[in-house]
């Protein structure tokens, strides 16, 4: 399954968010977003997973969403957004309940994914118990316990230290090779972007309009943070974005 | 008006107060300043009428009344001081003061009188077209009080008793407030209720309540209300409670005469009700107030005579019921130096 | 400038730091709260002894306690509590559920806010002791006047708590529950009543202290047993003895209470840090 956006505009009220945005989203590949802040990136990603309605284009899905997915477009978010009062087990079975599931492969779900995430041992801690990395881990177990068609990620390392991103990083190329998934990340690390992007998506300022498109061929197993051509990649990528990021800057401090 | 000159004569009072301390040896000649508790009930009149016509004065008694929601408060404010003499119904809460030797029962003021309107026993229209038309009907019925151990508790017992059943076949509710009474008997919550005849009387002229006998017949000369002040007084300022019963007796005497004997003619009659609606209905225009005034009209003991039996009669009631201890004596009550008993 | 004392900083400037931190910390002292009240009733109790205390002011402890042990030797106490524990309980899970249901309503239809939180505003300073002698004519002078003196005075603050809680869940749980396809009825049940569940404990604790203080006002009207009735007995008949014995029960009750709702908010937020 596929996505692709067709001449998205958004606004809320006379503030102009996003404008034109024509997009593709290719089944098995990740898509990073970058752009300065406030440009609309979490904006479209509210839009592609259909929790808000564009002002103006569509949002297109391409193909059917396999039979098994059961939340064809999934998040996750940046602060994770776990029910504190349920343990990392209950946190995942969450999104299960309301499916028609029988007992057993609703079990077999929940062992698959925390198997996958590392979290077998911490099925009954609860999220005040566990670091911000697991917590994370738990709300990817939790996307993963759906199938999803598409991934759409919102900065989703960004409240981790560094040592903790990088292992998240690892574990999500881990993932991906063992069985790629689709998936929309959007970030302000532009590091995080050379890694985990099969595309770049380069947004302007607000209004968000896409400036370039920047591939990168690189296999993700093969990626290692000192590798030059990523080095390469994301210098380029900088250069793109730091005039934006500039005006952006004063933009902001004038409002 | 009224209140300035109030007002003048609090200053006045204070200043004299003032001087006595002063000059030492004059007091005598300055008036002794009171404070009377009173509720706005007509059968407070007998002290209005002795401020009114300066009957204190008389007596060398500035007065200057408290008034009162209750008889509760004013049986504390006695006790505590702040008030010297009060007007109110034997309670429990007055029993146990005395007890505590801090208030004394001095002489008497309203009571029922065979032939005289009294207090009358009123059924709602419910229990009435139920069967309950005569007080022997009461058995197993609802009976409105304010509070276990008020007055209203001790007439609906003494029903029972000259009826021949026990007390406790009359359920009392306890309802705290006249008001509430009044709204539960209306709207047939309560069967069955005494109050006094003013009130009674109004009642019984509306659709919702009966009227079936009367207190007089099974309390005979029921001494409803006493005078009463702080045990302090009643030994070290004797000669100032004497001065007080003698005006008050003075103002009874006037009343008895204007609106329950009705001898002193209409004429008199008129001016008695004037005077007593500054202090009792006031918020209500005359013509409206006037028949609850007359209506009102019980006997104020003559003298303050004091009826010493039918009190002993009701502590002895109050201690039956376990509302107070068996060891209060009628002299922890009573001091009956001050005015004949009976 | 005063020198240090230590060795290692002999040298001419050099001074320790003065500590500034500490304090603004409240941390746990045992036995204090119990011995002050203990120290408090043997003063009392001194004070009474010698004279200090008139018994007209305030009756010994000793007295109060006497009167106590009456009403538990003449079995007294056990038909008081019942009658009051009954209404209390019955008053208060009814205006509770009530107050649940409608702060809900509140807290997630805009019509029913609209419509209602300025009603709730309205009605919610009335005074309940005000409206007894309507309640009479409404309920009667049986149970019903007592159980809804105590039910309406649970029911508006137990709203204003439920409303409050729920627009103080977290709105990214919700988004996430939305997101993952859950169905309305699993997010209020599984996101949004959890996540207002302490406020909804924090406001049951405060509605539980108001049903005890509306204990004596539901009493006021045709109650022969009760907390709230001995307690107006005693003030009438002047039995201070009484007085503090009844309001010695009260404030017994409201720490069962309060422990009750601990344990409960143990329970059911063991999930908080
Ligand atoms: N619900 C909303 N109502 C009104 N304005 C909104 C709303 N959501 C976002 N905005 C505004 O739209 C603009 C884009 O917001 P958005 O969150 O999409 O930016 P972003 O690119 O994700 O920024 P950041 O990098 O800081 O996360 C911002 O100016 C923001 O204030
Ligand atoms: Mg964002």
């Amino acid at each position: 399954m596929d996505l692709r956006l067709e001449g998205i505009s958004h606004n809320y009220g006379s503030l102009k968010v996003l404008e034109g945005i024509n997009l593709a989203i290719e089944h098995g590949k990740i898509l990073c977003v970058v752009g300065p802040s406030g440009c609309g990136k979490s904006t479209l990603l509210r839009l592609i997973g259909g929790l808000e309605r564009p002002s103006a284009g569509q949002v297109m899905q391409i193909g059917e969403a396999p039979s098994d997915s059961l939340n064809p477009l999934t998040y996750i978010f940046q602060d994770f957004a776990l029910l504190p009062w349920r343990t990392v087990a209950g946190n995942v079975n969450l999104v299960l309940e309301d499916q028609k599931l029988s007992r057993q492969r609703r079990k077999d779900i929940l062992e698959n994914v925390l198997e996958r995430t590392k979290l077998s041992d911490f099925a009954d801690a609860l999220p005040r118990q566990l670091s911000g990395g697991m917590k994370q881990r738990v709300a990817i177990a939790r996307a993963l316990a759906v199938s999803p068609a598409v991934f759409l990620m919102d900065e989703p390392l960004s409240a981790l230290d560094s040592q903790t991103r990088e292992l998240l990083i690892e574990d999500l190329v881990d993932l991906w090779t063992r069985e790629p998934f689709t998936a929309v990340y959007v970030t302000h690390n532009l590091a995080e972007a050379v890694r985990l992007g099969h595309s770049v998506a380069v947004f302007s300022r607000r209004p968000g309009q896409i400036r370039q498109v920047v591939k990168i061929g690189t296999p993700l197993a093969d990626r290692k943070v000192t590798d030059p051509e990523l080095i390469d990649r994301q210098d380029y990528l900088w250069r793109l974005m730091k005039d934006e990021a500039l005006a952006a800057d004063l933009e902001l401090s004038d409002a | 008006m009224r209140g300035q000159s109030l007002k003048r004569r609090s200053v006045l009072g204070f200043a004299a107060g003032f001087m006595a301390i002063a000059i030492g040896g004059e007091v005598a000649l300055a008036a002794d300043k009171i404070n009377v508790g009173a509720l706005r009930f007509t059968s407070h009149s007998a002290s209005f009428v002795a401020f009114e016509r300066e009957y204190f004065k008389n007596n060398n008694l500035d007065v200057t009344f408290k008034f009162f929601q209750a008889a509760q408060p004013m049986a504390v404010a006695i006790a505590s001081g702040d008030v010297h003499v009060g007007v109110t119904a034997i309670s429990g809460g007055l029993i146990n003061l005395a007890k505590k030797g801090a208030i004394k029962v001095v002489g008497g003021a309203l009571h029922e009188e065979k032939g005289i309107d009294g207090q009358m026993i009123l059924v709602s229209k419910k229990a009435y077209d139920a069967g309950v038309t005569s007080p022997d009907k009461l058995k197993g019925r609802t009976y409105g009080i304010t509070q276990a151990g008020s007055s209203f508790h001790y007439m609906a017992h003494k029903i029972a008793q000259k009826e021949g059943f026990p007390g406790s076949e009359i359920k009392v509710k306890p309802l705290q407030k006249v008001g509430a009474i009044i709204g539960a008997l209306k709207s047939g919550q309560i069967d069955a209720w005494s109050i006094v005849p003013h009130i009674a009387k109004a009642l019984s002229k509306g659709p919702a309540v009966v009227s079936i006998g009367k207190i007089t017949d099974y309390i005979p000369d029921y001494q409803v209300t006493t005078v009463f002040t702080s045990a302090k007084n009643a030994s070290q300022n004797r000669d100032l409670v004497k001065r007080f019963l003698a005006a008050f007796s003075k103002g009874a005497a006037d009343f008895n005469a204007a609106l329950v004997d009705k001898t002193a003619g209409a004429e008199e009659a008129e001016k008695m009700v004037k005077l007593i609606h500054k202090y009792v209905y006031t918020s209500r225009p005359y013509a409206k107030a006037a028949p609850s005034i007359r209506n009102g009209a019980m006997r104020i003991n003559k003298n303050a005579a004091l009826n010493v039996t039918n009190v002993r009669d009701q502590l002895q009631w109050f201690q039956s019921e376990g509302l107070v201890g068996k060891d209060v004596t009628i002299d922890m009550l009573v001091d009956k130096s001050f005015v004949r008993t009976y | 400038m005063p020198k240090t004392p230590t060795s290692q900083s002999k040298s001419a400037n050099a001074e320790t730091v003065a500590f500034r931190g500490g304090g603004f910390a409240p941390r746990p002292i045992g036995l204090v709260g119990a011995m002050v009240f203990v120290f408090l009733i043997a003063f009392w109790e001194w004070g009474s002894r010698v004279g200090w205390i008139s018994q007209l002011v305030l009756p010994a402890p000793s007295e109060a306690f006497a009167a106590f042990q009456e009403l538990v030797v003449s079995g007294l106490l056990w038909k008081h509590v019942s009658a009051s524990v009954t209404r209390l309980v019955t008053g208060w899970i009814s205006g509770t559920v009530l107050g649940l249901l409608v702060g809900l309503s509140i807290g997630l239809f805009s019509l029913a806010r609209a419509g209602l939180v300025p009603l709730v505003s309205a009605m919610f300073p009335i005074p309940k002791i005000a409206m007894l002698p309507l309640f009479i004519i409404w309920f009667g002078i049986g149970e019903g006047s007592k159980v809804a003196t105590i039910l309406f005075g649970t029911f508006f603050p137990t709203i204003i708590t439920v409303y409050g809680g729920v627009d103080n869940v977290d709105r990214n749980l919700i988004r996430m529950g939305q997101s993952f396809g859950l169905t309305w009825f699993s997010i209020v049940r599984k996101i949004i009543i959890p996540g207002a569940l302490p406020a909804i404990l924090s406001g049951a604790r405060i509605s539980a202290s108001i049903a005890i203080i509306l204990l004596v006002a539901a009493e006021m009207i045709g109650a022969e047993f009760g907390i709230g009735a001995y307690i107006l007995l005693a003030g009438s008949l002047m039995a201070t003895d009484q007085l503090i014995a009844g309001v010695a029960l009260l404030s017994m009750l409201g720490l069962t209470v309060g422990w009750l709702i601990g344990k409960a908010e143990k329970y059911f937020l063991n999930w908080r840090a």
